[in-house]
């Protein structure tokens, strides 16, 4: 066993045999008979032919014989009772998965109602309590939905983006492969939209707030934390035609230019007469309260929120 | 005679006692049924080569179980009772499989 014919020089010696490697597999197939089979033949033949078998072997044979049928039966009846076992088991498990979605599936219902409920009082509550005045408020702030003319962009990943195949210069962070549009993509596009006059703004129907952020987790685009799914459709309510001159004028337009001609990711614009945009969800703040006009500037209220958290963190 | 009772008696309490498995054991059960039938088949195989011996079969059907029992016990308490398991399975396989192969000569001589 010392000799390893496959990286010896030497011609392989009568003790080698080519399928040395395979020594185990053949130790046991060769000598699948029990040893003490041949050994007991042995003895018997040394004794002197066979003896007559005794009513002692014959009961060894039968509990052996009981012994095996026993353990095998006992077996075959194991698995018979297991099996229903282990199907009731995954079945359950289904029933609960199933029951645990459809939970979480009514709960999220509920969520967009009471959501649909608060953005509609607030709605009426604007407009009752302010007039002209909480109107302009609440449409600037994205809090009620606006119609008028504008301008929409339908912004989509490059033909074949998202398959994983081709690296190129736009690899990085983020996203892995090219010709996807970023969250960095769209930051520029809105801020170009912005810039060049849009009164409100929408992406893929989410209305664009002063809190809202574009950003990006794993392989997605997040606006106001929510996944969007490409292409991607950003509406902006302005005076159509100049606002899309000053946008394709601008950076932002020259940034669309260059990734469509660079990259292949597809833009197409188009001045639209009416464009609807939703009312923003959720706009609320925590800790922004309004200035009282009487008090000075630089409130202490500031201050002892600071010491409060300082607090907090105090081992 | 007295062989094919214990073989018929050994069913039949293996089919009427339905026997409790212990929670603990369970996972042994299909290794001592492979190393039963690796014993069985051994049996057979030596009677038909004229071989046969009694205690020799009794004593290698007890060995072949708790051997193999041991084995996965090991494997267990060190976390390879899987890998452990697969290993006994193949290697009583194997030796099932030419044992029953040597029965099938004798037998069909083919």
């Amino acid at each position: 066993m010392t000799a390893m014919p496959a990286q010896s020089s030497r011609p392989p010696d009568a003790t080698s045999r080519p399928d040395a490697s395979m020594w185990l597999l053949n130790q046991v197939m060769d000598h699948s008979l029990d040893e003490g089979y041949e050994e007991a033949a042995a003895r018997r033949a040394a004794a002197g032919g066979n003896p007559p078998r005794t009513l002692r072997d014959r009961v060894w044979l039968a509990v052996g014989l009981l012994l095996a049928a026993f353990v095998v039966t006992a077996g075959a009846a194991q698995a018979r009772a297991g099996a229903p076992e282990v199907a009731r088991e995954r079945e359950e498990l289904l029933e609960r998965v199933r029951a645990g979605t459809e939970g979480a599936d009514r709960l999220q219902a509920e969520v967009d109602g009471l959501r649909d409920a608060v953005a509609e009082g607030r709605r009426a509550a604007l407009t009752e309590e302010g007039g002209e005045r909480a109107e302009l408020v609440g449409l600037l702030a994205g809090a009620i939905a606006v119609t008028g003319p504008g301008l929409e962009l339908v912004v989509d990943d490059a033909e074949g983006a998202g398959t994983g195949s081709g690296a190129g210069p736009r690899e990085g962070s983020g996203f892995s492969d090219t010709g996807r549009v970023r969250d960095r993509d769209l930051q520029r596009v809105v801020n170009g939209l912005w810039a060049a006059g849009a009164e409100a703004v929408a992406i893929n129907d989410r209305r664009l707030t002063s809190l809202s952020a574009i950003r990006t987790a794993g392989d997605a685009v997040l606006v106001d934390n929510r996944p969007l799914v490409p292409p991607y459709t950003v509406q902006a309510i302005g005076d159509g035609e100049a606002l899309r001159e000053a946008f394709e004028a601008g950076p932002a337009g020259a940034t669309l230019r260059d990734l469509r001609d660079h990259f292949g990711i597809r833009v197409t614009t188009g001045v639209r007469d009416e464009l609807r945009l939703p009312a923003a969800t959720g706009a609320t703040t925590r800790y922004a309260v309004p200035v009282d006009p009487d008090a000075a500037p630089g409130d202490t209220g500031t201050r002892e929120t600071d010491h409060d958290t300082e607090e907090d963190y105090t081992p | 005679m007295i062989a094919v009772l214990g073989l018929v008696l050994g069913i039949v309490i293996g089919v009427l006692t339905r026997p409790v498995v212990p929670t603990g054991l369970e996972v042994y059960l299909p290794i001592a049924v492979v190393a039963a039938l690796d014993a069985v088949f051994g049996g057979l195989r030596a009677r038909l080569d004229g071989k046969f011996d009694d205690k020799v079969f009794v004593v290698s059907f007890l060995s072949n179980v708790v051997v193999a029992a041991l084995i996965v016990f090991l494997g267990d308490q060190l976390g390879v009772g899987a890998q452990l398991s697969v290993g006994v399975v193949v290697v009583f396989g194997i030796r099932i499989f030419s044992n029953v192969t040597a029965i099938r000569r004798h037998v069909f001589r083919a």
